[in-house]
């Protein structure tokens, strides 16, 4: 469960800054008043352009960054005031997440249990669960710079899931992956779903977004102008596609 | 601090499969003192060889003077005397390289010999080859008291006469104590130039590197906090570093044993580096360790990437190596100003230990100084990494 009240994110100009963006503010507002929830067993989708403010609320969600004001519960945890215990139930998962390139698979998942606390039986379990779902066997003790796109994409999966997180972030997930690779990220958000975990992706592709959301949001700007279930979002189209709908909403925000 | 080792392990562990970090951090410190000074020697040796083999052509001109020195002179190995008729012959061969030294005999030489006045002659030489003439010198040195020799019993007295006394020179300093004096500072400042550099490389790597190849999100999103994370890097940065500075020390050691096994100078050696002074070194290094990995990490933390923040820290390197340099001046010791200047006062205070004059008070403020600076250095890394606006810059 994602609980998110009235979150604020702010980010202070430089003289440089100030003057690149044309502005006299100090400070830059990416985030501007946000509330939304995500339930277990639902696939939330947070959508925008680029710059509309998706990825600074999932890195706060995610305890990177901390809000200006605001909430962020995670499983009923503070992120701010527990962040510790908060990142124990997040996994968290981007396009361009990197992996250690002189490490193998093997050594990856373990570095990261290991952060995580998992108990050695349920690493193994998990690991050997994540390879044979996603065929990792044959180059778990490769170096991950030996490794292709999309076997690199698998260990960034299967590292995201090795503690068994109850709530999975995606920001952005298949951001730059060819079809076949963004196929995996696809399969996890779902296998997530039939897990009962509470998944929230940002992404400005609609057919992914049609294929997988159950709940979705669309921000621009900082501001969130949308925010409904994906069937109703369907019922009220005005736009003859998916993807002219979301234009014609964030164009009239 | 289970999550400290979790992550320094880690780090550990791939920084020793980066073949880069590993070729400057652990192979050139190993070899570039044997290399250095087996070229140095061999260079040396070669050249001495080939400077005793050349056969130096002396030019003369006797202006009607007896030959009977010349004659001597040239049957030593390696000289050929060729005659001139005039000096401005002579001094052209010698510009063109034809000739190596002129010699020119006064035409009062014999008379003013023979009278007991002193007898003059004029040498020619290019002080661009001054090895040459170094090596003729020598020559005419012994020539010269052969004639001195001769003039003393013509008039029935010896040598000794004209010199009348003698210096035998007794040295009462230890060759450690000497060593200590001149070269003492050499250690510390090779000790601290490679922990410098021993520390960079991993400092880069480690936060720069981990920031442009993208994997320090996921770890900022593990249930680990700032701190630790830093420590356990940090653990790394000054562990390697002291790595680098061990073995460009050993490899120091090897390289002068292989040269001068056995010798007086490797029994000094040996006597200097004792058990305390090592224990002393390192008790100073590692809070300078700290210090220097506290200087470089908010560096690398700021910079976007690998190159920013070696373009950023390789001039730091002049600014921190430089003052390591006082080592090198005899008249600079450990005293209660200089002992608070870091990188200065470990300097001082092993060369002062070398020398066997250490001050226990003034190791001991070194010790305490270094020890707060590196605290303070620690506490602005853990500030900086925790900036959001640093981190994700």
């Amino acid at each position: 469960m994602i609980k998110v009240e009235g979150l604020f994110k702010e980010f202070k100009l430089s003289k440089k800054q100030k003057q690149e963006n044309g502005t006299t503010d100090d400070v830059y507002r990416a985030v501007n008043d946000v509330s939304f929830e995500c339930k277990p067993g639902s696939i939330f989708s947070l959508l925008g352009p680029n710059g509309a403010g998706k990825t600074t609320t999932l890195r706060m969600i995610s305890t990177m960054i901390q809000p200006t004001r605001g909430s962020i519960e995670i499983c009923g945890i503070d992120v701010v005031k527990n962040p510790n215990e908060a990142r124990k139930k997040i996994g968290f998962l981007t396009g361009s997440t990197g992996l250690y390139e002189r490490l193998t698979p093997d050594e990856i998942l373990k570095y990261f249990a290991d952060l995580n606390d998992v108990p050695k039986a349920d690493f193994e379990k998990r690991k050997e669960y994540y390879y044979s779902l996603l065929d990792m066997h044959h180059f778990r003790s490769k170096k991950i710079g030996q490794l292709s796109t999309g076997m690199k994409q698998k260990v960034s999966i299967t590292r995201t899931m090795i503690h068994d997180p109850e709530v999975v972030v995606f920001d952005e997930p298949t951001s730059g992956l060819d079809v076949i690779t963004a196929e995996n990220i696809i399969k996890l958000i779902k296998n997530c779903k039939e897990q009962n975990k509470t998944v929230i992706f940002s992404s400005h592709i609609m057919t992914e977004v049609d294929l997988l959301c159950d709940d979705l949001a669309i921000i621009t700007k900082g501001k969130l102008v949308y925010k409904d279930s994906m069937a109703n979002f369907r019922g009220q189209m005005k736009a003859d596609t998916l993807t002219g709908e979301f234009i014609r909403i964030v164009n009239e925000a | 601090m289970k999550k400290i080792i979790v992550i320094a392990k880690k780090e550990f562990l791939d920084i020793m499969r980066d073949r880069r970090t590993m070729i400057r951090m652990i192979l050139i410190p190993l070899l570039v003192f044997p290399l250095i000074m087996n070229i140095v020697t061999r260079v040396q040796s070669s050249q001495a060889e080939k400077q005793a083999e050349k056969e130096l052509t002396v030019g003369y001109i006797l202006n009607g003077q007896s030959k009977t020195s010349i004659e001597r002179m040239s049957r030593m190995p390696n000289y050929k005397f060729v005659e001139f008729k005039d000096t401005t012959e002579l001094m052209s061969s010698i510009v063109a390289d034809k000739t190596d030294i002129g010699l020119y005999y006064t035409h009062t030489f014999q008379a003013d010999f023979d009278s007991g006045y002193q007898a003059n002659y004029v040498t020619y030489y290019r002080g661009a080859d001054m090895e040459d003439y170094d090596r003729f010198s020598t020559l005419l040195d012994k020539e010269d008291s052969v004639l001195v020799d001769n003039r003393m019993k013509s008039v029935g007295e010896e040598y000794g006469f004209i010199e009348p006394t003698s210096v035998r020179e007794v040295n009462l300093s230890s060759l450690s104590e000497i060593i200590g004096k001149y070269a003492g500072g050499i250690l510390p400042y090779i000790f601290m130039a490679f922990l410098f550099m021993g520390c960079m490389l991993p400092a880069i790597d480690l936060f720069a590197g981990e920031k442009e190849r993208g994997t320090l999100e996921t770890l900022l999103t593990s249930p680990v906090n700032r701190a630790q994370i830093l420590i356990g890097k940090m653990i790394v940065v000054t562990s390697i570093g002291l790595m680098s500075a061990t073995i460009a020390l050993i490899g120091l050691f090897v390289s002068l044993n292989m040269l001068d096994a056995g010798s007086d100078l490797m029994s000094a050696i040996n006597q200097i580096l004792s058990p305390k002074l090592i224990l002393t070194l390192y008790l100073l290094l590692v809070p300078l360790a700290f210090f220097f990995a506290g200087v470089m990490i908010p560096i690398s933390v700021y910079s976007r990437s690998y190159k920013e923040a070696q373009s950023i820290l390789t001039p730091l390197n002049i600014v921190m190596v430089l003052p390591a340099m006082a080592g090198f001046f005899p008249g600079v010791e450990l005293d209660y100003t200089t002992a608070f200047i870091p990188i200065v006062n470990v300097v001082l205070a092993t060369k002062a230990i070398i020398a066997g004059n250490a001050d226990m008070v003034l190791i001991a403020i070194t010790f305490i100084s270094l020890i707060l600076l590196a605290a303070l250095s620690i506490l602005i890394a853990m500030r900086q990494f925790g900036k959001e606006s640093m981190v994700l810059r």
